[in-house]
C-alpha cells in the first residue's frame, strides 16, 4: 500500500471573479430592483387611492385630527398641529368681539367664493369644500385630506384682486377634486412600509412606521405634475366663472416681484417655479379667449371687498 | 448624507485592509503547506498499518478568522437576491486551511508523522447575534501517529 | 493517558471498555477583547485572541474529560469528539466526549 498527500491546485473552492465587480453588479441590480418595485407600487397606490370613497377620506382626516386634538371637536387645530403647522386661538372668550366677527365674517365669504367655483368646476357629487381662513402672515394656502382648504391672511394680502384670490382657492379645489391628497398620503404610507420592509429592521420599526403614518401628513407634498394640473385646471375654472383669465398670475408675479422662492413654507416649496407657472399660464391664455375685445360682457379685475384687507 | 460618507469610508478600509490581508494570508499558507508536505493527513478512520505499536495522541489547530467590513456588506446585499455568496467562499477556504496546517504543526512539535480520523469543526461565534462580531472558526483534529508507512 | 480520535490505539489491546467520559467548558470573551475584535472586523483578518481563548478552551475541555477518566480508571480515551454551541450572546460551550477504556 502506498501512502501520499498530494498537492491540490489552487482556485477550486474560490472563485476567481474580481470583489468590486461583483459588489458592483449586486449594487446595481438590488438598488435597481428596488426602484422598479417602488415605481411600480407608487403608480398602483396613485391609481387605487383615487377610488377610495370621499366618505372615507373624510374619516380618516377626522381621526387624524382627533388624534392631535384631545377633545376631537376642532377639526381645524387638529389638522394644523398633525401638519406641524402653529394653530390658531380659538378661545372666543379672551378675544374681542369684534375680531370674531370678522373672522367669520371671511370665513363665510370664502366659503361662498369657493363654493361658487367648485361649482365652475363642476365638482363630482359627494366632494365638498371646506374652507378655514388662518388670520396668520403666512403667504400660504392648501388642500389636505377630507377638503379642507386653508387660506391665509398673508396670501390674501398678496393678491391684489379677488380673480387672483379665486386663482389660489380655484387651485387647492383642484387637487381636492383630482384626490392629490390622499394619493400623496397613500404614496408616503406605502412607500415608508416598503423601505422599512427592505431596509430589514424587520416587525418592530415596521409597526412603529405604522403607528406613526399620522406624521407623514407633513411631509404631504404634491408632485410638480399635480400642480401643473391644478394650475390648469383651476384657470380653466377662473374663465368659466368670470368670463376672462386676468389675475390668474397675480400671486405668482407678487412671489417673483418678492423674491419668496425661497423663504416660502415647505409646502409650497414643492410647487414649480412661480416663474415657469406664469410662463405656463401665459402660453394657455394665448390659446383660450382672454381678449377683451371679444368678451359681451363685463371683462375687469373683480376687486377684493373691503373688510378682507388687513388694517 | 453623514451616514453615507462613513459606509463609503468603512467600505473602502475593509476592502483595501482586506485585500491585503487575504492576499497575505494564502502566500503564507501555501508556503507553510509544502513546508508541512511530509505529514501525511487522512480522513480515514484507522491508522495506516496496524502492525507493531504505535505512538498515538490527539492533536488539533484551531483560527478565528473575521470578516471584513466589505464582505459583510456584499454578503448582505446577496442575501437579497439569493445565490453564491463568493464573498465569504475565501475566508472560509482560508480558515480551513489554516487550521489544518496549525493541527500539522503540532503533530511536527509532538514528533508524529502522520494524522488520520481528521475531522473538521465549523463555528460561527455569532450565530444569531445582530451587532456582534462576525467571525468564523475552524477547529480541525484528528489522531496524529508515528507511523512507519 | 493516550487521547486519539480514532477507535483503536496501534498494536495495543483494549481489555476494558468504562463508557463514555466528557468534558466541557462554557466561556464567555471580556468586553476589551470585544472591542478589539468589534474593530478588527472593520479590517478583516486573525481575530488572534479570540483563537487564544477558544484553544485553551478546549484544552481545559479535554483535560475534563481526561479527569472523568482517571477517575474511572481508564488509560486511554478512544473516539474523542468535540462539539462547540453558542449558549448565550457572547458565550461560547466547548464539549468533548469519548469513550474511555483500558488499554493492556
Amino acid at each position: 500500500m502506498e501512502y501520499q498527500n498530494s498537492k491540490i491546485p489552487e482556485g477550486i473552492n474560490v472563485s476567481s471573479e474580481h470583489p468590486l465587480k461583483n459588489f458592483i453588479y449586486l449594487l446595481l441590480g438590488v438598488s435597481g430592483a428596488i426602484i422598479a418595485v417602488l415605481l411600480v407600487l407608487f403608480y398602483t397606490i396613485g391609481f387605487i387611492a383615487k377610488w377610495v370613497p370621499f366618505e372615507a377620506e373624510v374619516k380618516w382626516a377626522e381621526s387624524i385630527s382627533a388624534s392631535f386634538n384631545e377633545s376631537g371637536d376642532d377639526t381645524q387645530n387638529g389638522l394644523l398641529d398633525a401638519l406641524g403647522l402653529p394653530t390658531t386661538d380659538k378661545n372666543l372668550d379672551g378675544l374681542d368681539e369684534q375680531y370674531t366677527l370678522r373672522v367669520q365674517k371671511i370665513t363665510l365669504y370664502l366659503q361662498d367664493l369657493a363654493n361658487k367655483l367648485a361649482l365652475a368646476q363642476e365638482l363630482p357629487e359627494p366632494i365638498t369644500i371646506t374652507v378655514h381662513y388662518i388670520d396668520q402672515p403666512l403667504v400660504n394656502a392648501f388642500a389636505t385630506l377630507g377638503g379642507h382648504v386653508f387660506i391665509y391672511q398673508g396670501l390674501i394680502d398678496a393678491v391684489e384682486s379677488e380673480n387672483g384670490l379665486a386663482m389660489v382657492i380655484a387651485h387647492e379645489i383642484a387637487h381636492v377634486k383630482n384626490r392629490h391628497p390622499i394619493v400623496a398620503l397613500s404614496r408616503g404610507l406605502g412607500l415608508g412600509v416598503i423601505l422599512s420592509l427592505v431596509t430589514g429592521v424587520g416587525g418592530d420599526s415596521l409597526s412603529t412606521s405604522l403607528a406613526g403614518h399620522v406624521n407623514l401628513l407633513t411631509s404631504l407634498a404634491f408632485s410638480r405634475g399635480q400642480e401643473t394640473e391644478s394650475d390648469i385646471e383651476a384657470y380653466n375654472t377662473l374663465l368659466k366663472y368670470y368670463g376672462h383669465g386676468l389675475g390668474a398670475t397675480e400671486l405668482f408675479s407678487q412671489l417673483v416681484k418678492a423674491g419668496q422662492e425661497t423663504s416660502l413654507p415647505e409646502i409650497l416649496n414643492s410647487h414649480p417655479l412661480s416663474q415657469k407657472r406664469i410662463e405656463r399660464l401665459e402660453k394657455l391664455g394665448q390659446s383660450t379667449i382672454t381678449d377683451c375685445s371679444y368678451a359681451s360682457f363685463n371683462c375687469s379685475l373683480t376687486p377684493l371687498p373691503e373688510f378682507l384687507l388687513n388694517d | 448624507m453623514y451616514d453615507l460618507i462613513i459606509l463609503f469610508v468603512l467600505l473602502s478600509l475593509g476592502y483595501v485592509f482586506g485585500q491585503i490581508a487575504e492576499k497575505r494570508h494564502f502566500r503564507s499558507i501555501i508556503k507553510r503547506e509544502s513546508e508541512y508536505q511530509s505529514i501525511l493527513t487522512f480522513a480515514k478512520r484507522f491508522p495506516l498499518n496496524n502492525d507493531g505499536e504505535q505512538r498515538a495522541e490527539l492533536v488539533g489547530g484551531n483560527v478565528v478568522i473575521s470578516v471584513d467590513y466589505f464582505k459583510r456588506f456584499v454578503a448582505a446585499l446577496r442575501n437579497l437576491v439569493g445565490g453564491r455568496v463568493t464573498a465569504y467562499e475565501s475566508l472560509l477556504e482560508r480558515a480551513r486551511r489554516e487550521a489544518l496546517l496549525r493541527m500539522k504543526a503540532e503533530a511536527r512539535k509532538k514528533g508524529l508523522n502522520t494524522i488520520v480520523n481528521v475531522k473538521l469543526e465549523t463555528a460561527s461565534i455569532t450565530k444569531g447575534n445582530k451587532n456582534q462580531v462576525g467571525a468564523v472558526e475552524v477547529y480541525a483534529y484528528g489522531t496524529g501517529l508515528l507511523s512507519n508507512h | 493517558m493516550i487521547v486519539t480520535n480514532i477507535e483503536i490505539v496501534p498494536g495495543r489491546q483494549v481489555v476494558k471498555h468504562l463508557g463514555m467520559v466528557q468534558g466541557n467548558t462554557v466561556r464567555s470573551k471580556h468586553v476589551g477583547r470585544d472591542l478589539m475584535a468589534g474593530f478588527k472586523n472593520i479590517f478583516g483578518g486573525e481575530l488572534v485572541g479570540y483563537t487564544e481563548l477558544l484553544t485553551e478552551s478546549r484544552e481545559e475541555a479535554v483535560d475534563r474529560m481526561k479527569q472523568q477518566a482517571e477517575a474511572i480508571g481508564a488509560n486511554a480515551i478512544l473516539n474523542v469528539r468535540f462539539s462547540t454551541s453558542s449558549v448565550a450572546a457572547g458565550a461560547a460551550e466547548l464539549f468533548a466526549y469519548g469513550t474511555a477504556v483500558v488499554l493492556e
